[in-house]
């Protein structure tokens, strides 16, 4: 629990709660002025309690309205603004309350007609105010004549014809960043609306800088890792996806981020294509192609989840489990040596875990050939550790079919010469320890690791 | 409405009292805008938020750890062999021969490019310049160039990756070597090894991950702090445990005398359970790290001596590392440990030799640096190679800065000193991912600057962590109000490196 978090659920209550004085307050002043009419006039008499709730509610709203505006980037004059003619708003409607009580109005008698006018002017600074909260949540531009006049974009007929800026990199940001970086919020300073709010960027600098990726603070935010603080879009906001990702990538570094251009008048546009097809649903979407040159290459054979309950049974059991990776679920299985953990009692969970076992390391555990069997499931090893165990010749028969075996630690087993040479010339592994054993005299080097 | 009673105003919430526990003033006061009003409402809502539970609290630092490893580990264990002093580039690694004609003449203005200097050399009236008194050779496949001085590791080159373009900010021991171990040049952040255990736990529960080693066969002239194996902010289990010489490999881990032992794990589960009242009281998390140490101390009771013991050692090993590694707490015999160390998975052990500050008498004082280390330091790669620990176990040697060109005093060929250098050294890595009989980084003829591929002390760190699976940006830990990690805001992976 934070309670950050509360004060941000309570002024998300805003816009609700906002709307209660504007009906109170509305409320009064239709029963002001109709209550002039004789038929109406008893009216004139719940004016003040309603005046009363219009206040109170006002002043939850501005409470509210006030914790609203500490949780996000909202624009500095408007959101000045908005809570001044708010809290007016309360006060106002405070004051004409306290006007009505028997007390005060014994005392300064407020005409008629006076109050009748205050009451509209409020209605009048409530609309004002109300305009510019909308404006804050919506965009200004959102309640605008010219949306009558506006042409909706015509989409393009095809990928040549698209331009890369307006129908292509624009809609993504909207989409994607809209939600805090446009109209009346600009979180962190920045918005998306035009390209060149975007080269102008926000308190961390420019957002996109032509032909500079590493410049463009907009694209390090969307490639950061998704746990990361800065990463965006934040608060579990949905995340542009990989062809999105390079869609950007490409028309800030290649495209030199353009607009106003088409597809068919840039250059190196191959990579692309089918990333911007899929994006303007005029194709299918294509293989991603881009496997993020940082990330290192992994056996896509592994699979990328595990069985979490198998790994605790084995842990209890004695076994050390490392997790390599959690995405494909690497594991590096460890039976300690001199534990006399027999690797039998093991099989159940060693059937589960064996495709996400990478390396394994049974060295000093009295094993052979016999036991060593369950081997050949473990497809995806790549360092296979057996030294100190009485193993002979026949463990080669057990990893030739290891198409990902790249070490196997074979120093003081029983292995001879011979058995070397079972690892036929297609074979994955690079490395074998033999040191201690007959096999070493092969290797010409004094540390007995044969190396291909 | 004073008619009620004050009862009726109570709120009890179990959330509540885990967070007035759990948080102290300043988490308070910066999290909360509504300060007491909040908290009380904290009380009311916090059942019905989804997700609100005690556990939530350290949830960054739970987010920050649930995500590692961030890479596929390269290196599953680390050995650090520091070389503490500042070991001279010119005798071991960095060959010059250009110097040999240059001997005795001022350094360039336009080499030095006005470095300031130490006030140890910076007001001698010439700054002579001093070559290598010792030869250099190539050796190996990889043919790389070592001193005479250093016949041992010389045979086992093909298996190093020797960067001659190390270089750091501090100019002066403590500093430089603070620096080195944490990422920051002032005492009080954690050292690697202890980032290390914090960020990827213990593969031996046995034994803690992170074991320091100092030679006790070395000039102790700088001196070392237990803060470079600190823990710095993070939890106290994670700082490094000393092994020492003697009778006490680790202090207070043996019973007192007169005491069999024999009721020990009773009295310490009546203890836990005590640290574990304390611990629901205050929620200090440092109760639960003393819980952590003493449960460890008492496994330790029996793995320590067990590790320790080298008698079931062939002779064949002590003649490899050299007759030193039969006298615990000599240079061969921590190298020795240390294998035996990563035999059991420890994953951090940092090791300390002293004495390689030779201002003075620069020729001799090496030569018997050298002497004292360079076979075990050899017979520690090969013995890792044969044992196929290599494969999956990284190794460093290195010290915190490197030596002047210049001589500190006279220069006589047979007698001269080198000062402090932080502009360029020499280090090497050898093992898990990087590549083998390879040499990374080059020097000017002066060994004073660097030409080409420069190496910062943070992009080392960096490449380190990656080569245990972690990103140095995303191992971080959040204290007195900010986020802080090994490499604090810089370090690059130098990518050349790795195999």
């Amino acid at each position: 629990m934070n309670l950050l978090d509360i004060s941000t659920y309570l002024g998300h209550l805003h816009p609700l709660v906002v709307h209660l004085p504007i009906g109170f307050l509305l409320l009064a002043v239709i029963f002001q002025i109709i209550s002039y009419w004789p038929k109406w006039a008893f009216l004139k008499g719940a004016v003040s309690i309603i005046l009363l709730l219009g206040f109170i509610s006002a002043v939850f709203a501005c409470i509210f309205g006030y914790l609203l505006a500490g949780s996000g980037d909202y624009d500095y004059y408007l959101v000045n603004s908005h809570r001044n003619s708010g809290i007016f708003i309360a006060v106002l409607s405070g004051l004409l309350y306290a006007s009505t009580l028997s007390p005060i109005s014994n005392r300064f008698k407020i005409p008629s007609k006076v109050f009748s006018i205050l009451l509209i002017a409020l209605t009048g600074i409530m609309a004002y105010s109300g305009h510019q909260g909308a404006g804050l949540t919506h965009g200004t531009d959102y309640l605008n004549l010219q949306i009558l006049t506006k042409q909706e974009r015509v989409p393009p007929p095809s990928v040549d014809e698209a331009f890369i800026y307006e129908d292509v990199v624009q809609p993504i940001m909207e989409s994607k960043c809209g939600s805090c970086h446009q109209g009346g919020k600009r979180k962190g300073g920045l918005s998306i609306h035009q390209l060149q709010s975007l080269l102008k960027g926000g308190k961390t600098g420019p957002a996109v800088v032509p032909g500079n990726l590493s410049e463009s603070e907009l694209f390090r935010r969307i490639t950061l890792s998704p746990t990361d603080e800065k990463f965006m879009p934040s608060d579990g906001k949905p995340a542009l996806s990989s062809g999105e990702t390079a869609i950007i990538r490409w028309w800030i570094e290649k495209a030199m981020a353009v607009e106003g251009k088409k597809i068919k008048d840039l250059q190196e546009t191959q990579k692309i294509k089918g990333l911007v097809a899929y994006s303007l649903k005029l194709g299918e979407s294509p293989e991603d192609e881009e496997g993020g040159s940082d990330s290192i290459a992994v056996n896509p054979d592994i699979p990328s989840t595990v069985d979490q309950i198998a790994i605790e049974s084995l842990r209890k059991k004695g076994v050390v489990v490392r997790v390599m990776l959690q995405k494909p679920a690497m594991l590096d299985l460890t039976l300690p040596s001199g534990k006399g953990i027999a690797l039998n009692t093991l099989s159940d969970e060693l059937g589960k875990l064996a495709k996400n076992t990478v390396w394994l390391n049974l060295a000093g555990n009295n094993l052979t050939e016999k036991e060593l069997n369950v081997l050949p499931s473990f497809s995806n090893l790549e360092k296979l550790r057996l030294e100190r165990n009485p193993v002979s010749d026949g463990i080669f028969d057990l990893v030739v079919g290891l198409k990902h075996l790249e070490s196997i630690n074979l120093s003081e087993t029983k292995i001879s010469k011979s058995g070397l040479e079972k690892l036929g010339p297609s074979s994955s592994v690079k490395r074998v320890y033999c040191w201690g054993t007959g096999a070493s005299e092969v290797v010409g080097d004094s540390s007995g690791v044969w190396v291909r | 409405m004073s008619h009620h009673h004050d009862d009726e105003f109570r709120i009890y919430s179990k959330e509540f009292e885990d967070l007035h526990k759990k948080w102290d003033r300043r988490q308070f006061l910066t999290q909360t805008t509504l300060g007491l009003g909040a908290l009380a409402l904290g009380g009311l809502f916090g059942k019905n938020i989804p997700g609100a539970s005690p556990a939530a609290m350290g949830s960054l630092e739970q987010d920050i750890l649930a995500a590692l490893p961030h890479f596929a580990p390269k290196a599953k264990r680390v050995v650090y062999l520091f070389m503490s002093g500042g070991p001279s580039q010119f005798e071991t690694f960095d060959y010059k021969p250009k110097l040999i004609e240059l001997a005795g003449q001022n350094l360039p203005d336009s080499v030095r490019k006005g470095q300031r200097l130490t006030g140890m050399s910076a007001n001698q009236s010439s700054l002579p310049i001093a070559p290598s008194f010792y030869k250099f050779n190539q050796h190996g496949k990889s043919q790389t160039w070592v001193s005479e001085l250093l016949p041992h590791t010389a045979s086992v080159v093909d298996d190093l990756c020797v960067v001659k373009s190390i270089y750091t900010e501090a100019i002066n021991h403590d500093p430089a070597i603070t620096f080195f171990q944490t990422g920051s040049q002032l005492p009080g952040r954690p050292s690697i090894g202890s980032w290390i255990s914090y960020g990827l736990g213990t593969d031996n529960e046995n034994l803690p991950s992170f074991i320091v080693l100092i030679s006790k066969n070395a000039q102790k002239d700088q001196p070392l702090y237990s803060r470079l194996w600190g823990n710095g902010f993070l939890p106290s289990q994670h700082q490094g445990v000393q092994f020492r010489t003697g009778k006490d490999p680790v202090l207070f881990l043996n019973n007192p005398e007169g005491y069999d032992g024999t009721d020990r794990k009773e009295m310490l589960e009546y203890l836990s359970k005590l640290n574990t009242l304390q611990n629901d009281g205050y929620g200090d998390p440092e109760v639960v790290a003393r819980i952590a140490q003493y449960e460890m101390a008492y496994r330790m009771q029996t793995s320590v001596p067990e590790v320790m013991d080298i008698k079931d050692e062939p002779d064949e090993v002590f003649e490899l590392y050299g007759k030193d590694s039969r006298d615990p707490g000599t240079y061969a015999a921590n190298c020795l440990l240390a294998r035996k160390l990563l035999e059991k998975d420890v994953k951090f052990i940092q090791l300390y030799h002293q004495g390689w500050d030779q201002h003075g008498s620069l020729p001799s004082g090496i030569a018997q640096q050298c002497k004292t280390t360079d076979q075990a330091t050899a017979a520690f790669i090969k013995d890792l190679k044969r044992r196929g620990l290599l494969e999956d176990t990284l190794v460093i040697w290195g010290g915190e800065f490197g030596r002047t060109v210049y001589t500190q005093g006279k220069y006589i060929a047979d007698n001269y000193g080198r000062d402090h250098h932080p502009r360029c050294f020499t280090m090497w890595m050898a093992g898990a991912g990087v590549k083998a009989g390879f040499n990374y980084g080059e020097t000017d003829d002066f060994s004073y600057n660097i030409v080409r591929n420069p190496v910062h002390v943070h992009d080392f760190q960096a490449t380190l962590l990656h080569l245990m699976g972690i990103d140095h940006e995303r191992l971080t830990f959040k204290f007195q109000g900010r986020k802080f990690r090994l490499t604090d805001v810089e370090g690059h992976l130098v990518k050349d490196i790795l195999a």
